[in-house]
């Protein structure tokens, strides 16, 4: 299968590759379609803490794209309460078979820190980041701190 | 192994010898006393007893049997006649010529062998000849040469007319020459003298209809105008497209007239007056079964190509061969596997393009500009079952885009073509249904959409509930399930079922790409966006 054979070597250069902003990848032995991992985003407010995602092979992989939903609650205009996300690379529309995992997951980290208001899941919070970015920064620091996980050490 | 280890070890042994022994102990020794007969006769020999004795009973008993791995081939001559021979693959073309002259009723000097558009020289031995069981090979007696008045010239002459003929095609022909359609290989061709010897043999690939799968072929060459193979071309083919496109390599039909004349005569004076030149024409064979005639030809699979560069899949990274090459600019290359998994994907999903020229395709699966798959038997790759459903869906998608409506009838299906103008449809070469055309539901005057009755006429003999005899309908169900969770495009109608997201639809059937808001089943407007664009 094409999928498995494709996901092996990607994990295996995504770990030796050893991205600062992607940490703790789990994949389980018997199912190397879903990959759960710790996303640690360098800017503020969420700096403060880490968010865990799951990525979702399609057993079409790499001819369908991989799904992403964020495990832990996030304050962001981008991902809303089920912790779906709009990632642009991943849609059915531009989704390219040899895009790889990395590139995703780095289009996903620089999302998390570079909210884009104008294309909102969330339109409340758009609205707040567009209007008033102190509030905003202020709610969404504090929901890091009660929500999100612990920094990995170094 | 054993088997052909014994012959081998027989043909040592003249074979007159050992049947006259063989006959002698048949007749004269009971069936004991025989075995222990040629038991002692191969005693010196090293090898497998009862292969041996096998193969003296295989002797006695099928006769005389003068060549081991004999290959059964056709000669054609230009005359008309066919002669069915049986060569060993070690003898070279001389031989060859020397063993079929006399039946031929020529001297061996004076024929000329012509394989896949080459006369064969002398020193070419038939195995290098991609020569197959019960392959056609064409003897053509050698028109008189000119020869020149002067005597002292002869020797000369008959020195180069020594070096009449040539290597076989599949000899002469490289994979690099045909890693490209276009002709670009002046890069190639430098490539390929400074490393003549890493040259590999060409690759071939072909669908076979025989055998029903990818199979190795082999490139053969045959007049374009009287379809003789007895027919050399003038220049070799340097890529894809002198092989694909007719009328790109001229040669010599060796085809006597009067059989040529058959077929077009009015042409053919042309040709024979040297006024029209005549055109080789290439055609593939599949080389894994035992041909079946000059007919037997197989589809070229010409963007299936040996990874010689060792270029890895765009989808799974993995370096394989063979490799498929997409017709893009840049030539994108996945491995067969990936090709099979995205052509299946694609065709789930009704991704596949209907061109107006080259049929129900795919483009490169890196979206690259003018890559589309214009051999649409590469699609032959495809499980038999998936191939089905590519034609069942490349005629629904033909029907389609040509205005025409598909039967809605369960199991039906029908492409009809009707009056445009007329929503009165009638399934003619089909079921027989009458439907109308904008609800497709049985054809019914006035609006549509209205409530479902059931025949109140009185030929019915039970009285039945009509809310249960709706429920009670084959095929209701899942058509009930589609009514109530999709929408049609309001373009081509397709039914869309929304599965999360925000209410800002795009068709997925290629081609329609509608963008549509599934509030107001209308296009997609700044309105729906600024109102309920997620619900």
């Amino acid at each position: 299968m094409a999928a498995t054979r494709r996901l092996q070597k990607e994990l295996g250069d995504i770990r030796n590759s050893g991205l600062k902003s992607f940490r703790d990848i789990h994949v389980d032995e018997a199912n190397i379609l879903t990959w759960q991992g710790l996303i640690v985003p360098d800017n503020p407010p969420y700096n403060k803490g880490a968010f865990k995602i799951e990525i979702n092979f399609p057993a079409e992989y790499p001819f369908k794209p991989p799904k992403i939903s964020f495990k832990t609650k996030i304050y962001h205009p981008n991902i809303d309460e089920k912790g779906q996300v709009c990632l642009p690379i991943i849609s059915a529309e531009n989704w390219k078979p040899a895009t790889k995992t990395d590139q995703v997951i780095q289009a996903l980290v620089a999302l998390v820190n570079e909210p884009e208001p104008e294309h909102p899941l969330r339109a409340d919070l758009a609205e707040e980041y567009l209007k008033d970015r102190k509030k905003f920064s202020k709610n969404a620091e504090e929901y890091t701190k009660k929500h999100s996980e612990k920094r990995p050490a170094d | 192994m054993s088997s052909s280890d014994s012959e081998n070890e027989l043909s040592n042994t003249p074979p007159n010898i050992i049947q006259l022994a063989a006959n002698t102990t048949r007749n004269l020794l009971p069936e004991k006393s025989r075995e222990r007969w040629i038991k002692s006769l191969s005693k010196h020999k090293t090898g497998d007893f009862r292969s041996i004795s096998n193969r003296m009973l295989q002797l006695f008993w099928f006769g005389k049997k003068t060549i081991s791995n004999s290959l059964s081939i056709y000669i054609k001559t230009n005359t008309g006649s066919t002669l069915s021979v049986d060569l060993d693959p070690n003898w070279y073309i001389k031989n060859v010529k020397e063993h079929i002259a006399p039946k031929l009723g020529l001297h061996p000097e004076e024929m000329k062998i012509i394989f896949a558009g080459k006369e064969l020289s002398d020193s070419i031995m038939l195995a290098d000849c991609d020569l197959g069981q019960q392959s056609v090979l064409h003897a053509v007696k050698i028109k008189k040469r000119e020869k020149l008045p002067s005597q002292s010239n002869n020797s000369l002459i008959e020195e180069v007319e020594e070096e009449q003929g040539s290597k076989p095609l599949c000899e002469i022909l490289s994979d690099l020459d045909f890693s490209t359609t276009e002709s670009e290989n002046s890069l190639n061709k430098s490539v390929s003298d400074t490393d003549e010897k890493e040259r590999s043999k060409v690759h071939f690939y072909v669908f076979c209809p025989t055998c029903k799968s990818l199979k190795n072929g082999k490139l053969r060459v045959r007049c374009n105008f009287c379809k003789s193979g007895a027919f050399t071309v003038h220049s070799d083919p340097q890529n894809w497209t002198d092989v694909l496109e007719v009328k790109r390599i001229t040669g010599q039909c060796e085809n006597i007239p009067e059989l040529c004349a058959d077929n077009i005569p009015e042409l053919c004076a042309d040709i024979l007056d040297n006024r029209e030149p005549t055109f080789a024409e290439f055609y593939f064979k599949c080389s894994e079964h035992r041909s079946l005639g000059e007919d037997d030809a197989a589809v070229p699979l010409y963007l299936i190509r040996p990874n010689s560069k060792d270029i890895p899949c765009l989808a799974c990274g993995d370096v394989s061969d063979p490799v498929f090459v997409f017709p893009c600019p840049d030539g994108h290359v996945t491995c067969l596997d990936c090709f099979r998994q995205y052509c299946s994907t694609r065709l789930r999903d009704r991704q596949f393009w209907h061109h107006p020229d080259f049929g129900y395709t795919l483009g490169c699966p890196a979206s690259c500009k003018d890559s589309f798959i214009t051999e649409i038997h590469h699609f032959r790759l495809l499980t038999p079952a998936q191939y089905d459903q590519y034609q069942r869906f490349a005629t629904e998608e033909y029907v389609l885009q040509s205005g025409g409506v598909l039967c809605p009838q369960p199991g039906c299906g029908m492409g009809i073509l009707a009056d445009p103008d007329c929503n009165r449809i009638t399934c003619i070469n089909g079921c027989g249904f009458v439907f109308c055309r904008l609800c497709l539901q049985g054809y019914h005057i006035g609006d549509c959409e209205t409530p479902e009755t059931t025949n109140t006429d009185g030929d019915c003999s039970y009285n039945v509930d009509p809310t249960r005899a709706a429920e009670a309908r084959w095929d209701e169900a899942s058509r009930v399930t589609i009514k109530v969770i999709s929408k049609p495009c309001p373009k081509c109608r397709t039914p869309t079922e929304r599965d999360g997201g925000c209410m800002h639809m795009v068709c997925t059937r290629k081609g329609c790409e509608f963008h549509w808001c599934w509030v107001c089943q209308t296009p997609w407007t700044r309105e729906c966006m600024g109102n309920h664009w997620f619900g």
